[in-house]
Protein backbone atom coordinates (compact mmCIF):
# COMPACT_ATOMS: atom_id res chain seq x y z
CA UNK A 1 0.00 0.00 0.00
CA UNK A 2 1.13 3.50 -0.71
CA UNK A 3 -0.78 6.52 0.53
CA UNK A 4 1.53 8.80 -1.39
CA UNK A 5 2.15 8.43 -5.10
CA UNK A 6 3.60 10.63 -7.79
CA UNK A 7 2.19 10.46 -11.29
CA UNK A 8 4.33 11.89 -14.11
CA UNK A 9 4.89 14.95 -11.97
CA UNK A 10 6.32 18.17 -13.38
CA UNK A 11 7.19 21.00 -11.02
CA UNK A 12 8.34 24.54 -11.74
CA UNK A 13 9.42 27.54 -9.75
CA UNK A 14 9.33 31.03 -11.24
CA UNK A 15 8.54 29.66 -14.70
CA UNK A 16 11.54 27.35 -14.69
CA UNK A 17 11.03 23.61 -14.66
CA UNK A 18 12.79 22.03 -11.69
CA UNK A 19 11.63 18.43 -11.94
CA UNK A 20 9.84 16.45 -14.62
CA UNK A 21 8.50 12.97 -15.34
CA UNK A 22 8.63 12.03 -11.71
CA UNK A 23 6.81 8.78 -10.95
CA UNK A 24 6.70 6.42 -8.06
CA UNK A 25 5.23 5.52 -4.72
CA UNK A 26 6.40 6.17 -1.20
CA UNK A 27 5.70 2.95 0.72
CA UNK A 28 3.67 3.08 3.93
CA UNK A 29 5.69 2.19 6.98
CA UNK A 30 8.95 2.91 5.20
CA UNK A 31 11.51 5.65 5.49
CA UNK A 32 12.47 7.15 2.14
CA UNK A 33 15.56 9.30 1.84
CA UNK A 34 15.43 12.21 -0.56
CA UNK A 35 18.89 13.02 -1.83
CA UNK A 36 20.42 15.34 -4.37
CA UNK A 37 22.62 18.37 -4.65
CA UNK A 38 21.53 21.85 -3.63
CA UNK A 39 19.00 23.08 -6.16
CA UNK A 40 18.13 19.57 -7.35
CA UNK A 41 14.51 20.13 -6.31
CA UNK A 42 14.22 18.48 -2.90
CA UNK A 43 12.43 21.41 -1.27
CA UNK A 44 10.30 21.91 -4.36
CA UNK A 45 9.15 18.31 -4.21
CA UNK A 46 8.38 18.63 -0.50
CA UNK A 47 6.31 21.77 -1.13
CA UNK A 48 4.35 19.92 -3.79
CA UNK A 49 3.73 16.94 -1.50
CA UNK A 50 2.55 19.30 1.26
CA UNK A 51 0.12 20.80 -1.25
CA UNK A 52 1.72 24.22 -1.18
CA UNK A 53 2.90 24.16 -4.79
CA UNK A 54 0.66 23.14 -7.68
CA UNK A 55 2.24 20.87 -10.28
CA UNK A 56 2.63 22.11 -13.86
CA UNK A 57 1.69 18.65 -15.07
CA UNK A 58 0.96 15.28 -13.53
CA UNK A 59 -0.20 14.99 -9.94
CA UNK A 60 0.59 14.09 -6.39
CA UNK A 61 -1.85 11.52 -5.09
CA UNK A 62 -1.93 11.75 -1.32
CA UNK A 63 -4.45 9.86 0.74
CA UNK A 64 -3.47 11.43 4.02
CA UNK A 65 -5.68 14.20 5.37
CA UNK A 66 -4.06 17.60 5.67
CA UNK A 67 -4.02 17.47 9.47
CA UNK A 68 -2.05 14.21 9.55
CA UNK A 69 0.73 15.54 7.34
CA UNK A 70 3.65 17.01 9.20
CA UNK A 71 6.56 18.97 7.87
CA UNK A 72 9.71 19.66 9.84
CA UNK A 73 11.47 22.35 7.85
CA UNK A 74 15.01 23.42 8.55
CA UNK A 75 15.08 25.10 11.91
CA UNK A 76 15.24 28.70 10.77
CA UNK A 77 11.51 28.78 10.05
CA UNK A 78 10.59 29.20 13.73
CA UNK A 79 10.34 32.52 15.53
CA UNK A 80 12.39 31.56 18.56
CA UNK A 81 11.95 34.87 20.32
CA UNK A 82 8.29 34.06 20.83
CA UNK A 83 7.76 33.11 24.47
CA UNK A 84 6.61 29.50 24.32
CA UNK A 85 7.73 26.52 26.35
CA UNK A 86 8.59 23.05 25.09
CA UNK A 87 5.40 21.60 26.58
CA UNK A 88 3.25 24.31 24.97
CA UNK A 89 4.86 23.62 21.60
CA UNK A 90 4.18 19.91 21.87
CA UNK A 91 0.57 20.55 22.91
CA UNK A 92 -0.04 22.54 19.72
CA UNK A 93 0.36 19.17 17.99
CA UNK A 94 -3.20 18.44 19.16
CA UNK A 95 -4.46 20.82 16.45
CA UNK A 96 -6.05 18.07 14.29
CA UNK A 97 -8.33 17.00 17.15
CA UNK A 98 -8.61 20.25 19.10
CA UNK A 99 -8.39 23.04 16.55
CA UNK A 100 -8.39 26.62 17.73
CA UNK A 101 -10.87 26.40 20.57
CA UNK A 102 -11.16 23.04 22.35
CA UNK A 103 -9.43 22.94 25.72
CA UNK A 104 -6.72 20.38 26.51
CA UNK A 105 -7.64 17.86 29.20
CA UNK A 106 -5.83 15.40 31.46
CA UNK A 107 -5.22 12.57 29.00
CA UNK A 108 -3.71 14.95 26.44
CA UNK A 109 -1.31 16.44 28.96
CA UNK A 110 -0.39 12.88 30.00
CA UNK A 111 0.26 12.01 26.39
CA UNK A 112 2.41 15.12 26.06
CA UNK A 113 4.47 14.08 29.08
CA UNK A 114 4.91 10.56 27.70
CA UNK A 115 6.17 11.99 24.43
CA UNK A 116 8.62 14.27 26.22
CA UNK A 117 9.87 11.33 28.29
CA UNK A 118 10.40 9.26 25.17
CA UNK A 119 12.40 12.03 23.55
CA UNK A 120 14.38 12.60 26.73
CA UNK A 121 13.24 16.20 27.19
CA UNK A 122 11.01 15.87 30.28
CA UNK A 123 13.34 18.13 32.23
CA UNK A 124 12.95 20.84 29.61
CA UNK A 125 9.12 20.96 29.67
CA UNK A 126 8.90 24.54 30.90
CA UNK A 127 12.02 25.87 29.21
CA UNK A 128 11.42 28.60 26.58
CA UNK A 129 12.17 27.45 23.03
CA UNK A 130 14.71 30.23 22.58
CA UNK A 131 16.96 28.70 25.23
CA UNK A 132 17.19 25.23 23.69
CA UNK A 133 20.15 23.82 21.81
CA UNK A 134 19.67 22.74 18.21
CA UNK A 135 19.27 19.11 19.25
CA UNK A 136 16.80 19.84 22.03
CA UNK A 137 14.73 21.97 19.67
CA UNK A 138 14.66 19.23 17.08
CA UNK A 139 13.44 16.74 19.71
CA UNK A 140 10.69 19.16 20.74
CA UNK A 141 9.59 19.60 17.13
CA UNK A 142 9.49 15.85 16.56
CA UNK A 143 7.43 15.69 19.75
CA UNK A 144 4.84 17.91 18.15
CA UNK A 145 4.53 15.61 15.14
CA UNK A 146 4.12 12.64 17.50
CA UNK A 147 1.30 14.53 19.23
CA UNK A 148 -0.18 15.15 15.81
CA UNK A 149 -0.26 11.38 15.08
CA UNK A 150 1.29 12.21 11.75
CA UNK A 151 0.74 9.60 9.04
CA UNK A 152 2.97 11.41 6.59
CA UNK A 153 6.10 13.04 7.91
CA UNK A 154 8.54 15.12 5.86
CA UNK A 155 11.81 16.14 7.44
CA UNK A 156 14.28 18.55 5.87
CA UNK A 157 17.79 17.71 7.05
CA UNK A 158 16.65 16.88 10.57
CA UNK A 159 20.13 15.93 11.75
CA UNK A 160 21.97 19.09 10.73
CA UNK A 161 23.59 20.83 13.70
CA UNK A 162 22.36 18.13 16.06
CA UNK A 163 24.44 16.20 18.60
CA UNK A 164 25.00 12.46 18.03
CA UNK A 165 22.91 11.43 21.03
CA UNK A 166 19.96 13.35 19.63
CA UNK A 167 20.52 11.76 16.22
CA UNK A 168 20.20 8.32 17.88
CA UNK A 169 17.03 9.30 19.73
CA UNK A 170 15.45 10.87 16.63
CA UNK A 171 16.32 7.86 14.47
CA UNK A 172 14.81 5.48 17.04
CA UNK A 173 11.60 7.46 17.17
CA UNK A 174 11.39 7.71 13.38
CA UNK A 175 11.94 3.94 13.03
CA UNK A 176 9.19 3.39 15.56
CA UNK A 177 6.80 5.70 13.76
CA UNK A 178 7.49 3.86 10.50
CA UNK A 179 6.88 0.53 12.25
CA UNK A 180 3.45 1.84 13.20
CA UNK A 181 2.71 2.56 9.57
CA UNK A 182 3.74 6.17 9.03
CA UNK A 183 5.15 7.22 5.68
CA UNK A 184 8.37 9.11 6.31
CA UNK A 185 10.44 11.15 3.88
CA UNK A 186 13.78 12.55 4.98
CA UNK A 187 16.07 14.92 3.12
CA UNK A 188 19.58 13.70 3.86
CA UNK A 189 23.09 14.64 2.87
CA UNK A 190 25.02 12.26 5.06
CA UNK A 191 25.47 8.83 3.45
CA UNK A 192 26.17 7.16 6.76
CA UNK A 193 22.89 8.40 8.19
CA UNK A 194 21.19 7.27 5.01
CA UNK A 195 22.61 3.78 5.42
CA UNK A 196 21.39 3.63 9.01
CA UNK A 197 17.93 5.02 8.50
CA UNK A 198 16.51 4.69 5.02
CA UNK A 199 14.61 1.78 3.49
CA UNK A 200 14.50 3.43 0.11
CA UNK A 201 16.02 6.42 -1.58
CA UNK A 202 14.86 8.84 -4.24
CA UNK A 203 17.75 10.52 -6.01
CA UNK A 204 17.10 13.86 -7.64
CA UNK A 205 19.51 15.21 -10.24
CA UNK A 206 19.30 17.03 -13.55
CA UNK A 207 15.56 17.52 -13.25
CA UNK A 208 14.82 13.83 -12.94
CA UNK A 209 14.37 11.39 -10.13
CA UNK A 210 15.40 7.80 -9.71
CA UNK A 211 14.41 5.28 -7.07
CA UNK A 212 17.20 3.17 -5.63
CA UNK A 213 17.80 0.90 -2.69
CA UNK A 214 20.10 2.60 -0.21
CA UNK A 215 22.68 -0.17 -0.46
CA UNK A 216 23.25 0.78 -4.11
CA UNK A 217 24.71 3.98 -2.78
CA UNK A 218 27.14 2.07 -0.57
CA UNK A 219 30.39 0.55 -1.61
CA UNK A 220 29.50 -3.03 -2.53
CA UNK A 221 32.93 -4.51 -2.09
CA UNK A 222 33.23 -3.59 1.52
CA UNK A 223 29.57 -2.96 2.35
CA UNK A 224 30.74 0.28 3.84
CA UNK A 225 29.85 3.82 3.10
CA UNK A 226 32.04 5.25 0.34
CA UNK A 227 34.48 7.57 1.99
CA UNK A 228 33.63 10.63 -0.03
CA UNK A 229 30.19 10.35 -1.62
CA UNK A 230 30.06 12.83 -4.44
CA UNK A 231 26.94 14.81 -5.15
CA UNK A 232 25.35 15.44 -7.53
CA UNK A 233 25.26 11.77 -8.29
CA UNK A 234 25.19 10.87 -11.93
CA UNK A 235 22.93 8.04 -12.88
CA UNK A 236 24.58 4.99 -14.40
CA UNK A 237 22.55 3.31 -17.15
CA UNK A 238 21.62 0.51 -14.85
CA UNK A 239 21.41 0.94 -11.11
CA UNK A 240 24.04 -1.73 -10.49
CA UNK A 241 26.48 -0.79 -13.24
CA UNK A 242 28.82 0.94 -10.87
CA UNK A 243 29.12 -1.99 -8.51
CA UNK A 244 30.70 -4.56 -10.81
CA UNK B 1 -4.77 59.03 57.65
CA UNK B 2 -7.83 57.25 56.33
CA UNK B 3 -9.44 60.59 55.66
CA UNK B 4 -6.42 61.65 53.67
CA UNK B 5 -6.46 58.46 51.60
CA UNK B 6 -10.14 58.95 51.02
CA UNK B 7 -9.57 62.52 49.85
CA UNK B 8 -6.78 61.44 47.53
CA UNK B 9 -8.05 58.21 46.08
CA UNK B 10 -11.80 57.87 46.59
CA UNK B 11 -13.36 61.32 46.78
CA UNK B 12 -12.42 62.39 43.23
CA UNK B 13 -14.64 59.63 41.93
CA UNK B 14 -17.72 61.14 43.52
CA UNK B 15 -18.06 63.18 40.36
CA UNK B 16 -19.97 61.61 37.50
CA UNK B 17 -17.41 62.65 34.88
CA UNK B 18 -14.60 61.07 36.91
CA UNK B 19 -16.57 57.84 37.31
CA UNK B 20 -17.18 57.61 33.59
CA UNK B 21 -13.56 58.43 32.85
CA UNK B 22 -12.45 55.71 35.25
CA UNK B 23 -14.72 53.07 33.73
CA UNK B 24 -13.63 54.04 30.21
CA UNK B 25 -9.97 53.88 31.21
CA UNK B 26 -10.37 50.49 32.89
CA UNK B 27 -12.25 49.05 29.90
CA UNK B 28 -9.50 50.18 27.54
CA UNK B 29 -6.88 48.84 29.93
CA UNK B 30 -8.35 45.35 29.63
CA UNK B 31 -8.50 45.34 25.83
CA UNK B 32 -5.46 47.29 24.65
CA UNK B 33 -2.45 45.68 26.41
CA UNK B 34 -2.92 42.12 25.06
CA UNK B 35 -2.97 43.54 21.53
CA UNK B 36 0.18 45.49 22.36
CA UNK B 37 1.89 42.32 23.60
CA UNK B 38 1.23 40.54 20.31
CA UNK B 39 2.32 43.57 18.25
CA UNK B 40 5.54 43.74 20.27
CA UNK B 41 6.24 40.00 19.94
CA UNK B 42 5.78 40.20 16.18
CA UNK B 43 8.23 43.10 15.93
CA UNK B 44 5.40 45.42 14.89
CA UNK B 45 5.52 47.84 17.81
CA UNK B 46 5.33 50.86 15.51
CA UNK B 47 2.37 49.57 13.50
CA UNK B 48 0.01 50.72 16.26
CA UNK B 49 1.31 54.23 15.83
CA UNK B 50 0.89 54.06 12.09
CA UNK B 51 -2.66 52.72 12.47
CA UNK B 52 -3.50 55.60 14.79
CA UNK B 53 -2.76 58.02 11.96
CA UNK B 54 -4.78 55.92 9.58
CA UNK B 55 -8.04 56.28 11.50
CA UNK B 56 -7.78 60.07 11.54
CA UNK B 57 -9.32 60.92 8.13
CA UNK B 58 -12.33 58.72 8.89
CA UNK B 59 -12.79 60.32 12.28
CA UNK B 60 -12.59 63.75 10.63
CA UNK B 61 -15.15 62.79 7.98
CA UNK B 62 -17.50 61.51 10.67
CA UNK B 63 -17.00 64.79 12.50
CA UNK B 64 -17.77 66.81 9.36
CA UNK B 65 -20.87 64.76 8.59
CA UNK B 66 -22.46 64.57 12.02
CA UNK B 67 -20.62 66.96 14.31
CA UNK B 68 -19.35 65.68 17.61
CA UNK B 69 -21.05 62.29 17.44
CA UNK B 70 -18.84 59.55 18.80
CA UNK B 71 -20.60 56.66 16.99
CA UNK B 72 -20.23 58.39 13.62
CA UNK B 73 -16.61 59.33 14.25
CA UNK B 74 -15.80 55.81 15.43
CA UNK B 75 -17.44 54.26 12.40
CA UNK B 76 -15.45 56.57 10.14
CA UNK B 77 -12.26 55.73 12.01
CA UNK B 78 -12.78 51.98 11.75
CA UNK B 79 -13.52 52.19 8.04
CA UNK B 80 -10.56 54.39 7.14
CA UNK B 81 -8.19 52.38 9.38
CA UNK B 82 -9.16 49.12 7.69
CA UNK B 83 -9.14 50.69 4.22
CA UNK B 84 -5.65 52.06 4.65
CA UNK B 85 -4.30 48.81 6.12
CA UNK B 86 -5.64 46.96 3.06
CA UNK B 87 -4.33 49.64 0.68
CA UNK B 88 -0.85 49.56 2.22
CA UNK B 89 -0.84 45.77 2.02
CA UNK B 90 -1.85 45.69 -1.63
CA UNK B 91 0.53 48.45 -2.73
CA UNK B 92 3.44 46.61 -1.13
CA UNK B 93 2.31 43.36 -2.75
CA UNK B 94 1.93 45.03 -6.14
CA UNK B 95 5.23 46.92 -6.12
CA UNK B 96 7.30 44.44 -4.15
CA UNK B 97 8.35 47.23 -1.78
CA UNK B 98 8.52 46.37 1.89
CA UNK B 99 5.20 46.73 3.67
CA UNK B 100 6.51 49.25 6.19
CA UNK B 101 7.47 51.75 3.50
CA UNK B 102 3.99 51.55 1.95
CA UNK B 103 2.43 51.87 5.39
CA UNK B 104 4.59 54.86 6.30
CA UNK B 105 3.54 56.63 3.11
CA UNK B 106 -0.15 55.98 3.62
CA UNK B 107 -0.13 56.96 7.25
CA UNK B 108 1.55 60.28 6.58
CA UNK B 109 -0.99 60.99 3.86
CA UNK B 110 -3.81 60.11 6.24
CA UNK B 111 -2.47 62.30 9.01
CA UNK B 112 -2.31 65.31 6.70
CA UNK B 113 -5.71 64.55 5.19
CA UNK B 114 -7.25 64.14 8.63
CA UNK B 115 -5.87 67.41 9.98
CA UNK B 116 -6.97 69.19 6.81
CA UNK B 117 -10.51 67.78 7.06
CA UNK B 118 -10.92 68.71 10.71
CA UNK B 119 -9.69 72.24 10.07
CA UNK B 120 -12.18 72.62 7.21
CA UNK B 121 -15.12 71.99 9.46
CA UNK B 122 -14.16 73.21 12.88
CA UNK B 123 -11.94 75.23 15.12
CA UNK B 124 -8.53 74.34 16.52
CA UNK B 125 -10.25 73.27 19.74
CA UNK B 126 -11.97 70.46 17.83
CA UNK B 127 -8.67 69.48 16.29
CA UNK B 128 -7.04 69.28 19.71
CA UNK B 129 -9.90 67.16 20.93
CA UNK B 130 -9.58 64.65 18.09
CA UNK B 131 -5.80 64.50 18.26
CA UNK B 132 -5.43 64.37 22.02
CA UNK B 133 -8.85 63.34 23.32
CA UNK B 134 -10.50 64.29 26.54
CA UNK B 135 -11.27 61.47 28.89
CA UNK B 136 -13.12 63.79 31.24
CA UNK B 137 -15.71 64.55 28.55
CA UNK B 138 -16.84 60.93 28.13
CA UNK B 139 -20.63 60.92 28.10
CA UNK B 140 -22.82 57.86 28.77
CA UNK B 141 -23.20 57.07 25.06
CA UNK B 142 -19.45 57.18 24.57
CA UNK B 143 -18.99 55.01 27.63
CA UNK B 144 -21.32 52.33 26.28
CA UNK B 145 -19.48 52.42 22.97
CA UNK B 146 -16.05 52.16 24.59
CA UNK B 147 -17.12 49.34 26.92
CA UNK B 148 -18.85 47.54 24.05
CA UNK B 149 -15.85 47.72 21.73
CA UNK B 150 -13.46 46.67 24.51
CA UNK B 151 -15.61 43.64 25.36
CA UNK B 152 -15.81 42.69 21.71
CA UNK B 153 -12.02 42.89 21.40
CA UNK B 154 -11.47 40.69 24.47
CA UNK B 155 -13.95 38.09 23.22
CA UNK B 156 -12.58 37.93 19.66
CA UNK B 157 -9.02 37.80 20.96
CA UNK B 158 -9.95 34.86 23.20
CA UNK B 159 -11.44 33.05 20.21
CA UNK B 160 -8.42 33.52 17.93
CA UNK B 161 -5.84 33.28 20.75
CA UNK B 162 -4.43 29.82 20.04
CA UNK B 163 -4.42 30.40 16.30
CA UNK B 164 -2.63 33.71 16.74
CA UNK B 165 0.00 32.16 19.01
CA UNK B 166 0.72 29.32 16.58
CA UNK B 167 0.76 31.76 13.67
CA UNK B 168 3.34 33.93 15.42
CA UNK B 169 5.56 30.98 16.28
CA UNK B 170 5.30 28.77 13.22
CA UNK B 171 3.14 30.03 10.34
CA UNK B 172 4.14 27.03 8.25
CA UNK B 173 2.63 24.58 10.73
CA UNK B 174 -0.65 26.47 10.70
CA UNK B 175 -0.67 26.49 6.91
CA UNK B 176 -0.08 22.74 6.95
CA UNK B 177 -3.18 22.40 9.11
CA UNK B 178 -5.21 24.20 6.47
CA UNK B 179 -5.64 27.47 8.36
CA UNK B 180 -5.06 30.69 6.44
CA UNK B 181 -2.56 32.63 8.51
CA UNK B 182 -3.24 35.85 6.58
CA UNK B 183 -6.85 35.78 7.73
CA UNK B 184 -5.84 35.56 11.39
CA UNK B 185 -3.36 38.37 10.89
CA UNK B 186 -6.05 40.50 9.22
CA UNK B 187 -8.52 39.92 12.06
CA UNK B 188 -5.82 40.86 14.54
CA UNK B 189 -5.05 44.13 12.73
CA UNK B 190 -8.79 44.79 12.65
CA UNK B 191 -8.85 44.47 16.44
CA UNK B 192 -5.99 46.97 16.69
CA UNK B 193 -7.97 49.47 14.59
CA UNK B 194 -11.11 48.84 16.70
CA UNK B 195 -9.18 49.43 19.88
CA UNK B 196 -7.67 52.68 18.65
CA UNK B 197 -11.11 53.89 17.63
CA UNK B 198 -12.42 53.14 21.10
CA UNK B 199 -9.43 54.91 22.59
CA UNK B 200 -9.44 58.14 20.65
CA UNK B 201 -12.32 59.69 22.56
CA UNK B 202 -10.48 59.31 25.82
CA UNK B 203 -6.83 59.66 24.86
CA UNK B 204 -6.94 61.03 21.35
CA UNK B 205 -5.99 59.21 18.15
CA UNK B 206 -2.28 59.60 18.75
CA UNK B 207 -2.06 58.76 22.44
CA UNK B 208 -4.44 55.80 22.35
CA UNK B 209 -1.43 53.82 21.14
CA UNK B 210 0.32 54.56 24.41
CA UNK B 211 -2.05 52.49 26.49
CA UNK B 212 -1.51 49.63 24.03
CA UNK B 213 2.28 49.63 23.63
CA UNK B 214 3.78 51.01 26.84
CA UNK B 215 2.31 48.37 29.20
CA UNK B 216 3.39 45.66 26.76
CA UNK B 217 6.96 46.88 26.39
CA UNK B 218 7.17 47.36 30.16
CA UNK B 219 5.92 43.84 30.86
CA UNK B 220 8.82 42.45 28.87
CA UNK B 221 11.14 43.46 31.71
CA UNK B 222 9.12 41.36 34.16
CA UNK B 223 8.07 38.17 32.43
CA UNK B 224 9.21 35.80 29.72
CA UNK B 225 5.95 33.89 29.42
CA UNK B 226 3.06 34.92 27.23
CA UNK B 227 0.44 34.68 29.98
CA UNK B 228 2.74 36.59 32.32
CA UNK B 229 3.34 39.31 29.75
CA UNK B 230 -0.37 39.79 29.14
CA UNK B 231 -1.32 39.75 32.84
CA UNK B 232 1.43 42.21 33.81
CA UNK B 233 0.66 44.50 30.87
CA UNK B 234 -3.03 44.64 31.86
CA UNK B 235 -2.12 45.34 35.50
CA UNK B 236 0.20 48.17 34.46
CA UNK B 237 -2.47 49.69 32.22
CA UNK B 238 -5.07 49.51 35.00
CA UNK B 239 -2.75 51.24 37.46
CA UNK B 240 -1.64 53.84 34.91
CA UNK B 241 -5.14 54.81 33.85
CA UNK B 242 -6.46 55.07 37.44
CA UNK B 243 -3.32 56.80 38.71
CA UNK B 244 -3.16 59.14 35.73
CA UNK B 245 -6.75 60.24 36.29
CA UNK B 246 -6.05 60.97 39.96
CA UNK B 247 -2.90 62.91 39.17
CA UNK B 248 -4.69 64.95 36.54
CA UNK B 249 -7.52 65.65 39.01
CA UNK B 250 -5.32 66.75 41.89
CA UNK B 251 -2.73 68.69 39.92
CA UNK B 252 -5.11 70.07 37.27
CA UNK B 253 -3.14 68.43 34.46
CA UNK B 254 -4.54 67.11 31.17
CA UNK B 255 -5.70 63.54 31.80
CA UNK B 256 -4.52 61.78 28.61
CA UNK B 257 -0.85 62.76 28.89
CA UNK B 258 -0.94 62.08 32.64
CA UNK B 259 -2.05 58.48 32.01
CA UNK B 260 0.51 57.84 29.29
CA UNK B 261 3.32 59.54 31.18
CA UNK B 262 2.58 57.42 34.24
CA UNK B 263 2.84 54.29 32.06
CA UNK B 264 6.03 55.78 30.59
CA UNK B 265 7.51 56.22 34.06
CA UNK B 266 6.74 52.56 34.68
CA UNK B 267 8.62 51.67 31.50
CA UNK B 268 11.72 53.65 32.47
CA UNK B 269 11.78 52.24 36.00
CA UNK B 270 11.39 48.71 34.64
CA UNK B 271 14.20 49.27 32.16
CA UNK B 272 16.39 50.08 35.13
CA UNK B 273 15.20 47.60 37.73
CA UNK B 274 13.13 44.89 35.96
CA UNK B 275 13.75 41.17 36.34
CA UNK B 276 14.81 40.44 32.77
CA UNK B 277 17.11 42.34 30.41
CA UNK B 278 17.08 45.47 32.58
CA UNK B 279 20.17 47.34 33.64
CA UNK B 280 19.98 45.84 37.13
CA UNK B 281 19.54 42.32 35.73
CA UNK B 282 22.59 42.82 33.55
CA UNK B 283 24.68 43.89 36.52
CA UNK B 284 23.38 40.97 38.57
CA UNK B 285 24.32 38.55 35.84
CA UNK B 286 27.80 39.95 35.58
CA UNK B 287 28.24 39.52 39.34
CA UNK B 288 27.08 35.92 39.27
CA UNK B 289 29.91 33.38 39.63
CA UNK B 290 30.42 30.81 36.91
CA UNK B 291 28.28 27.70 37.16
CA UNK B 292 25.27 29.21 38.89
CA UNK B 293 22.30 28.78 36.65
CA UNK B 294 20.02 31.72 36.17
CA UNK B 295 16.45 30.90 37.15
CA UNK B 296 13.51 31.97 35.13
Amino acid sequence: MARLQLHDLQLARGGQTILEHLDGRFMDGAITALIGANGAGKSTLISAIMGMLSPVAGRVECRVTRERRAWLPQQLALDLTFPMSVEELIMTGTWPSHGALKGYCGPHYRRGREIMARLGISNLAHRPLGELSGGQRQRALLGRTLMQDAELLLLDEPFANVDTETVDVLMDVLRDMAKHGATIIVVLHDMEQLARLADEALLLAGGHGRWVKPDVLLDHHSGLVPRAPRLPLTFPDAPHAGTA
Amino acid sequence: MLALLDAWLIAPFDYGFMQRALVAGLALSLAAPPLGVFLMLRGMSLIGDAMAHAILPGVALGFLAAGFSLPMMSLGGILSGLLIAVLAGSVSQMTGHKEDSAMASFFLISLAAGVMLVSLGGSSVDLTHVLFGSILAVDPTALVLIAGISSLIVIILAVIFRTLVVECLDPLFLRGQGVRGGLVHGIFLGLVVLNLTAGFQTLGTLMAVGLMMLPATTARFWSQRLEGLIAIAIAIALVASTGGLLISYHLSLPSGPAIILLAGAGYLLSALFGRHHSLAARLRRRAMPLGTAEHH
